[in-house]
């Protein structure tokens, strides 16, 4: 009997989700592979570029209506941002704010698998977030802002704080959501207070599940393309303004780590 | 007038020496040092369960702590000298010789330890060959096992990770050694009987669960295309052109792929029921969907897999399982098996010269063979036939014998950019620097009938002579230094003859080698397939 | 450092499309395929794995002398193996024709 293996949208690299996440046949690239719109920095660290910068930026239909989806891909260089890949995002969402104050709205919908800032561009790459969510707060006002996190990388650093900025958050289980990477705070805390290696607790603490049940995703769904497809159509169609996640109430701090762990239902 | 009993005599004398330690035959773990050193003689032979996969470590951990003026020129005997305590010995001078299998991990600094002096190689053995000597020659005078569960009588359980504990005891009981066993627990019932009591004198209870690795498990996610391509070769170009039903997979994430699409390619092709359907190999999660699409008819195992051990316990009519439901396992038995009853090995390998001998043998480090030159060998001794036992042969002559298919499978260049095919093994260099007598061969080629690479197979068997051999290798050796030296009009013939097939002369489609032919492309996956019955271990979670 | 090589094989049979297939991930190499008017097969090679010139030579003569296909292709590579390079090469000869 074979089981119900969803369409994998993990699997897809990151042009085979923008094209399957859009309307078939509407998908159409910009900037493709052939624009070579490469990294000029990379070369010179002896690092290989890729033709994208690992960005794919496509345009076509989203349920009938025009939409631009943004999507990282978390094979190259663990889908960092550095400055191309980042303008290229960035200016996919001035153009869809444009569109939208000329009435013309642009559904837009942020595909990331990102480690966040490529540290060979530092201070570039971060110039390119703020610039992205500079677009992302200006954009989400006129209407919902659609971030698909469902990838083997999911998103970190400034990637993550792009994606708090979304009115809507899709996740699958199996994605992460989180700021540092869990071998960082394993380094700076330590191993007693964070064993990055123990894989089921990096995912208790910033995968999916936690993140739906905390409020920081907006739906939580199988890694199945028509799943995630229906929670991209349905984000649009609720049309929900954005709103600031409720301050969660934080535990007194002086609280014993165990506790601590527990009041967040975490079994340490 | 000399005793004919002095080892039973002997056995007697090392019990009474430990008998203070000894309450209802079980001592405390804090004396295991003690026990060991009342129990051990200088220049004892001592056998210590390093399995592949279960390690009884807190004897290994002990033994490796008594004082070396007590205790000192053990001769080791091991499966796999793989934990840095076995090393210790050597360094602390309490052995000072070894006969093993494998070495994996300790590899570099068992060279190091043989270089220094401080220790003597015996032989390296493949795994069954040792147990064997366990009956002639190198009988234990102690062994140092591990087992889940013992009552008050001395029964062991060893469940799924039972390996090749029965077959160590029973050798070192009869002929009046001492077996001492660690074991997580003390219980009223043992779940199952796997070693009798009478067959065990001193237990202890371990401090923690004795150590296990989960080796076999291979994640789908790390399958590549071009392991897929050389699966899709094999399923078409050697299991169903030569029917093959029993068989015994290597591990590897290339016999992964295979695993993987049977139940996909395989379906296609309209083999199931009609290949793989009996099978020798631990159990390994990437089988998991051929199981449940209806290919395996039974497995036998040489050991356990984390995290299969509910999964195990749900198919009873495919694994071996005990009246209490978990899996048993059996080291001696299924390489036995894999040997006599298999009709066709497959597995990779580092290194491969011009006459297909190949090793995995790297300077610097002795690593040994583990179980697959006893797989990967035509057994001479078979008599019962089978269609791809026959095909093998092509003789008609009224005297004639069939011949195991031994597949290698391999990939032109490894990962790091170094061709696997050479001119000479560095096991030939690596042996004279040892000064062993013949150089650590994995798999002899002239055990070989298949070739495996990403350019297509090379069918060894059908080769008329040890020129054509030659040939049919480097037709399929690529860009390494020995394929370029192929001759291209040489290489035509041969494909005409089907000596050498590339993938489309076996209609295999290069552009259908995608992952997406895979049944299962993540951990996640397997457990999907399993309905949750398989539980991975940590390492291999994502979610 | 980045080596950069160059390769030219005599062509001339036309492909259709261009193609574009891989990723620039360890292990893997990312392909850029152009239909060239020159009767000519003319190829660059980006790679932060230095000191194989010989080895990309051999795969990609071998290639170019199966498929003498008139193209401009340029291939990133971050230590491919030619198991890898050849896959890729196939595939975007599938994605070309």
């Amino acid at each position: 009997m074979t089981p119900h293996i969803g369409d994998s949208y993990a699997e897809r690299n990151a042009r085979e989700r923008a094209r399957t996440l859009l309307d078939p046949g509407t998908f159409r690239e910009l900037l493709d592979p052939f624009a070579r719109m490469r990294s000029p920095y990379l070369a010179a660290q002896g690092v290989v570029s890729q033709s994208d910068d690992g960005v794919v930026v496509a345009r076509g239909t989203l349920g009938g209506v025009r939409a631009c989806v943004a999507a990282t891909d978390g094979r190259f260089l663990g889908g960092a941002i550095g400055e191309i890949g980042g303008a290229k995002i960035a200016a996919s969402l001035e153009l869809a704010r444009r569109d939208a104050e000329r009435g013309t709205p642009t559904r837009v919908v942020l595909a990331f698998d990102s480690g966040g800032i490529r540290l060979q561009e530092a201070n570039l790459g971060l110039l390119a977030i703020a610039e992205i969510c500079d677009a992302v707060a200006a954009l989400r006002t006129h209407q919902p802002v659609v971030a698909v996190i469902a990838g083997r990388v999911g998103v970190y650093g400034g990637m993550s704080i792009v994606t708090a900025l979304c009115n809507e958050v899709i996740v699958t289980e199996g994605a992460r959501v989180g700021l540092n990477g869990p071998d960082v705070v394993e380094t700076e805390a330590g191993a007693d207070e964070f064993d990055a290696s123990n894989r089921p607790l990096v995912w208790k603490v910033t995968g999916g599940r936690r993140r739906f049940a905390q409020g920081h995703a907006t739906a939580l769904v199988a890694d199945d393309m028509p799943d995630i497809r229906a929670a991209v159509e349905d984000a649009f169609v609720r049309n929900r303004p954005f709103v600031a996640i409720e301050r969660p109430e934080f535990p007194d701090p002086g609280l014993e780590r165990e506790a601590f762990l527990r009041a967040y239902g975490i079994t340490p | 007038m000399s005793a004919w009993d002095t080892r039973r005599i002997r056995k007697n004398q090392r019990l009474a020496r430990a008998a203070s330690y000894v309450r209802s035959g079980v001592f405390e773990s804090g004396d295991a040092v003690a026990v060991l050193e009342s129990v051990l003689e200088p220049g004892d032979r001592v056998c210590v369960e390093g399995n592949n996969q279960k390690q009884a470590d807190l004897l290994s951990r002990a033994l490796a702590s008594v004082d070396p003026e007590r205790v000192h020129d053990l001769h080791l005997l091991i499966s796999v000298l793989g934990r840095p305590e076995h090393i210790e010995l050597f360094e602390r001078g309490i052995a000072s010789q070894v006969d093993f299998s494998f070495s994996g991990p300790q590899s570099l600094r068992l060279a190091q330890q043989v270089a220094d002096g401080r220790v003597r190689i015996g032989a390296i053995h493949t795994y069954l060959e040792l147990f064997a000597r366990y009956f002639v020659d190198l009988t234990p005078d102690i062994a140092l096992v591990a087992a889940d569960e013992a009552d008050a009588s001395g029964n062991l359980y060893t469940g799924a990770n039972t390996e090749e504990t029965p077959t160590i005891v029973e050798a070192t009981a009869f002929r009046n050694g001492v077996v001492i066993a660690q074991v997580n627990r003390i219980v009223d019932r043992v779940t199952r009987v796997d070693v009798p009591g009478d067959w065990v004198d001193l237990v202890v209870v371990a401090d923690r669960p004795y150590e296990i690795e989960p080796l076999f498990t291979r994640d789908p996610e790390q399958i590549d295309d071009v392991q897929i391509l050389m699966a899709m070769m094999v399923v078409r170009g050697i299991y169903e052109r030569h029917r093959v039903r029993t068989l015994n997979h290597g591990i590897g994430f290339d016999t992964a792929a295979i695993e993987l699409i049977l139940p996909t390619y395989g379906e296609r092709l309209g083999l199931r029921g009609e290949i793989c359907t009996n099978w020798v190999l631990n159990p390994h999660p990437t089988l998991i969907p051929a199981i449940e699409s209806g290919w395996v008819q039974s497995v036998h195992s040489f050991g356990g897999e984390l995290g299969m051990e509910r999964y195990v316990a749900a198919r009873p009519d495919v694994f071996f399982t005990g009246r209490d439901g978990s899996l048993r396992s059996n080291r001696a038995l299924s390489q036995n098996a894999g040997m006599y009853a298999t009709d066709l090995f497959i597995g990779s390998t580092l290194q491969m010269d011009p006459d297909a001998n190949s090793s995995t043998a790297t300077l610097g480090r002795i690593a040994g063979f583990g179980g697959a030159p006893n797989l990967g060998n035509d057994p001479r001794g078979r008599r019962h036939p089978s269609q791809a036992w026959l095909e093998m042969t092509s003789s008609t002559h009224e005297i004639r014998r069939g011949r195991k298919i031994v597949v290698q499978l391999v990939e032109t260049f490894r990962e790091s950019g170094v061709p696997t095919f050479v001119e000479h093994l560095d096991a030939v260099a690596l042996g004279r620097m040892a000064g062993f007598p013949i150089a650590p061969v994995m798999i002899y080629g002239d055990d070989v009938t298949h070739v495996v690479t990403e350019e297509g197979i090379a069918y060894l068997y059908k080769a008329r002579d040890v020129d054509e051999r030659r040939a049919a290798l480097a037709a399929i050796a690529g860009v390494t230094p020995v394929g370029l030296l192929a001759d291209s009009t040489r290489t035509q013939e041969l494909r005409r003859d089907g000596v050498v097939a590339f993938p489309e002369d076996l209609g295999v489609v290069r552009g259908e080698a995608k992952r997406s032919l895979l049944a299962a492309r993540s951990i996640r996956d397997l457990v999907t397939w399993s309905g949750g019955l398989y539980e991975p271990p940590k390492r291999f979670r994502s979610w | 450092m980045i080596e950069t090589l160059t390769f030219t094989y005599p062509a001339s049979a036309h492909v259709a499309r261009r193609a574009h297939v891989g990723v620039v991930a360890s292990g893997n190499c990312e392909l850029l395929l152009e239909p060239s008017p020159e009767p000519s097969a003319s190829v660059t090679v980006r790679t932060s794995v230095g000191g194989y010139a010989t080895t990309w030579e051999a795969v990609l003569a071998r290639f170019f002398a199966r498929h003498s296909i008139a193209v401009r292709l340029e291939i990133d590579d971050f230590g491919a193996t030619p198991a890898v390079v050849a896959m890729r090469l196939e595939q975007a000869l599938e994605q070309a024709r």
